[in-house]
């Protein structure tokens, strides 16, 4: 009876378990006081926080924005905390895109983040855009930024731009942050850029890249990695809890759990799925 | 209050989500539209981003930069100068349009012409030279050097970051405290036994495929640990165009996704009961 059961699970229409994703997606997000499940800063996590912690006032630090549209939900709300931790501790943030959307995300995050903390273009940020070439352009930033950028996003000048007046190539930065999505990203920052020239790197990537980024850390040649929306919650989470002055909201933290309730159910779809192939295995050698 | 640009954003946002995700039903004219767009969206966005960022500041800008002491130049920059002018009106449609890629005076950022960058110049021209049967081969030499600056660019950032910096990580350092300690071994031992594995010139018999298979573990935990990483950020993604339609679902934007979803419903289950028909006549 239950073996027959299980089998008809495992033959169960596609579309029901799309509809039960869904429904495990949706539910937890239009009732949040139904499902509320504690986020835990993770050991990289902390790390990368302590590591933007460590850093002074009016140092400078290069976020690079290398993610678009579809990883949005992952990558923007880092995007967001990094930027409130870096100007709540009145750091110097200059801009760059790898890849073309990275300039929408950096206009958006920019101008969301600076408004609600009175941060000014060109005293406290700039946002030098995207341009096309990939590790070629990180080669350009290490080297010389002037011969890949003569202009910023916004069309001004580099060269009468104030914050721009004493950087030359990356070896004037303090830091660099990567909030990346794939290929050019924070592989070939690390391959181009703070290998050689031993600048300290940090990470924020999609989930499906953390296995690949993970050998740079273990290595301390990436200091931290915000892994997925995971790690966005958990770093919302330090950065929110430190400066609460700012009443900051995360928006990762409130999609947590219905990322939790939905890998639960891919856990027992799975484990449901296992069984039923192992009873059909045993009836077809019957 | 919403302006009507945002609010007709809002719905398009909307009827273009729920046209992908029709593809969860079947494969059907919603989600080809929508592909069909996205491809060219994304193809006509990058070429005019990478046009207007780089080809245009950093490769014409190079070439014909605005110069402050133009009129006191020789006559060979003269010329230069007027070639650029012609480029304009070319590109100008015979000076009916505004001047945009050719600004007057030269191009601002640089302060010298830079004649080297002649040579990317002609070789894009050459690539685009794929365009025309007859002349395709010129396309050859932009690709010969594209692929051979990159793998030159690539062999030092791989060796260093990627082999040189991984293999001094594998090496034990017995000073740390024994949980670490315990990691390296785990880490030396699946780097060696992964490597193994991949090792074709001796067949994986006795003790080389008892090593080899432990090999194979590892790497199965890392593929593991991949597909679980991909499961979450795929969801993590759903939550994102979930919490949008959801936004788009209020009385402010005219209930916008209720209305298409309803619609977009409606025209899938006419159109399924069209394609079983025609399946029924075939």
């Amino acid at each position: 009876m239950i073996e027959k059961f299980l089998i008809k699970l495992g033959s169960l229409d596609r579309r029901i378990i799309f509809i039960i994703i869904a429904l495990s997606v949706c539910i937890p997000l239009l009732y949040p006081d139904l499902v509320k499940l504690p986020v835990i800063p993770k050991k990289d996590t902390v790390k990368v926080f302590q590591e933007i912690e460590n850093l002074k006032e009016r140092d400078k630090v290069i976020v690079s924005f290398e993610y678009g549209p579809s990883t949005m939900p992952e990558i923007h709300p880092m995007a967001i905390a990094i930027l409130r931790h870096l100007f709540s501790k009145d750091i110097l943030v200059y801009g760059f895109a790898l890849w073309p959307d990275g300039n929408f995300m950096s206009t958006d995050a920019f101008s969301e983040v600076a408004s609600e903390m009175g941060k000014k273009y060109d005293e406290d940020y700039v946002n030098l855009g995207f341009k096309p070439g990939g590790e070629a352009v990180i080669k350009g930033i290490a080297s010389d930024i002037r011969t890949m950028y003569t202009v910023d996003l916004l069309g001004n000048e580099i060269k009468d731009l104030q914050l721009m007046q004493e950087i030359k190539n990356i070896e004037n930065f303090d830091y660099v942050i990567s909030l990346s999505a794939g290929d050019p990203g924070s592989k070939q920052w690390v391959q181009y850029a703070t290998d050689p020239k031993k600048i300290p790197f940090t990470t924020g990537c999609t989930s499906i890249q953390v296995t690949d980024i993970i050998p740079y850390v273990e290595n301390n040649q990436i200091r931290g990695i915000l892994a997925g929306m995971p790690g966005a919650a958990e770093y919302e989470n330090l950065v929110y809890s430190k400066y609460n002055q700012y009443n900051f909201k995360g928006e990762a933290t409130g999609m947590m759990s219905a990322q939790s309730i939905a890998h639960l159910m891919i856990v027992i779809f799975i484990v449901f799925g296992n069984i039923t192939y192992f009873l059909n295995r045993k009836r077809g050698t019957k | 209050m919403i302006s009507p640009f945002e609010l007709f954003t809002a719905w398009l946002i909307v009827f273009l989500t729920l046209c992908i995700f029709s593809y969860l039903y079947d494969d059907n004219p919603f989600y080809k539209a929508a592909e069909h767009l996205y491809v060219g969206v994304s193809a006509g966005y990058v070429v005019v981003t990478s046009f207007w960022q780089q080809v245009q500041p950093n490769m014409l800008g190079r070439l014909w930069p605005k110069l402050e002491n133009i009129s006191e130049l020789g006559v060979f920059y003269k010329i230069w100068y007027f070639i650029y002018e012609i480029l304009n009106f070319l590109t100008t449609f015979f000076g009916i349009l505004e001047r945009s890629i050719f600004p007057k005076g030269g191009i601002a950022g640089y302060d010298e012409i830079s004649f080297i960058y002649l040579i990317p110049f002609v070789l894009g021209i050459f690539m685009l030279m794929r365009l025309i049967p007859n002349l395709s081969w010129l396309a050859r030499w932009p690709i010969a050097y594209i692929v051979g600056m990159a793998a030159g660019l690539r062999f030092y950032g791989y060796l260093n970051s990627d082999i040189l910096i991984q293999i001094q990580s594998a090496v034990i350092d017995f000073s740390q405290s024994s949980f670490d300690i315990f990691n390296s071994i785990l880490v030396l031992i699946g780097t060696l036994t992964g490597l193994i594995y991949f090792f074709f010139s001796t067949e994986h018999k006795g003790s080389i495929g008892f090593l080899s298979k432990i090999g194979i573990y590892f790497l199965m935990i890392k593929f593991g640990a991949s597909f679980g990483f991909a499961v979450m950020g795929r969801i993590s993604l759903l939550i994102g165009r979930i919490k949008e339609l959801n936004k788009y679902s209020s009385s402010e934007y005219f209930y916008s996704t209720p209305i298409l979803m309803f619609i977009i419903v409606i025209i899938l289950f006419i159109w399924s009961l069209r394609k079983t028909k025609e399946i029924e006549n075939v």
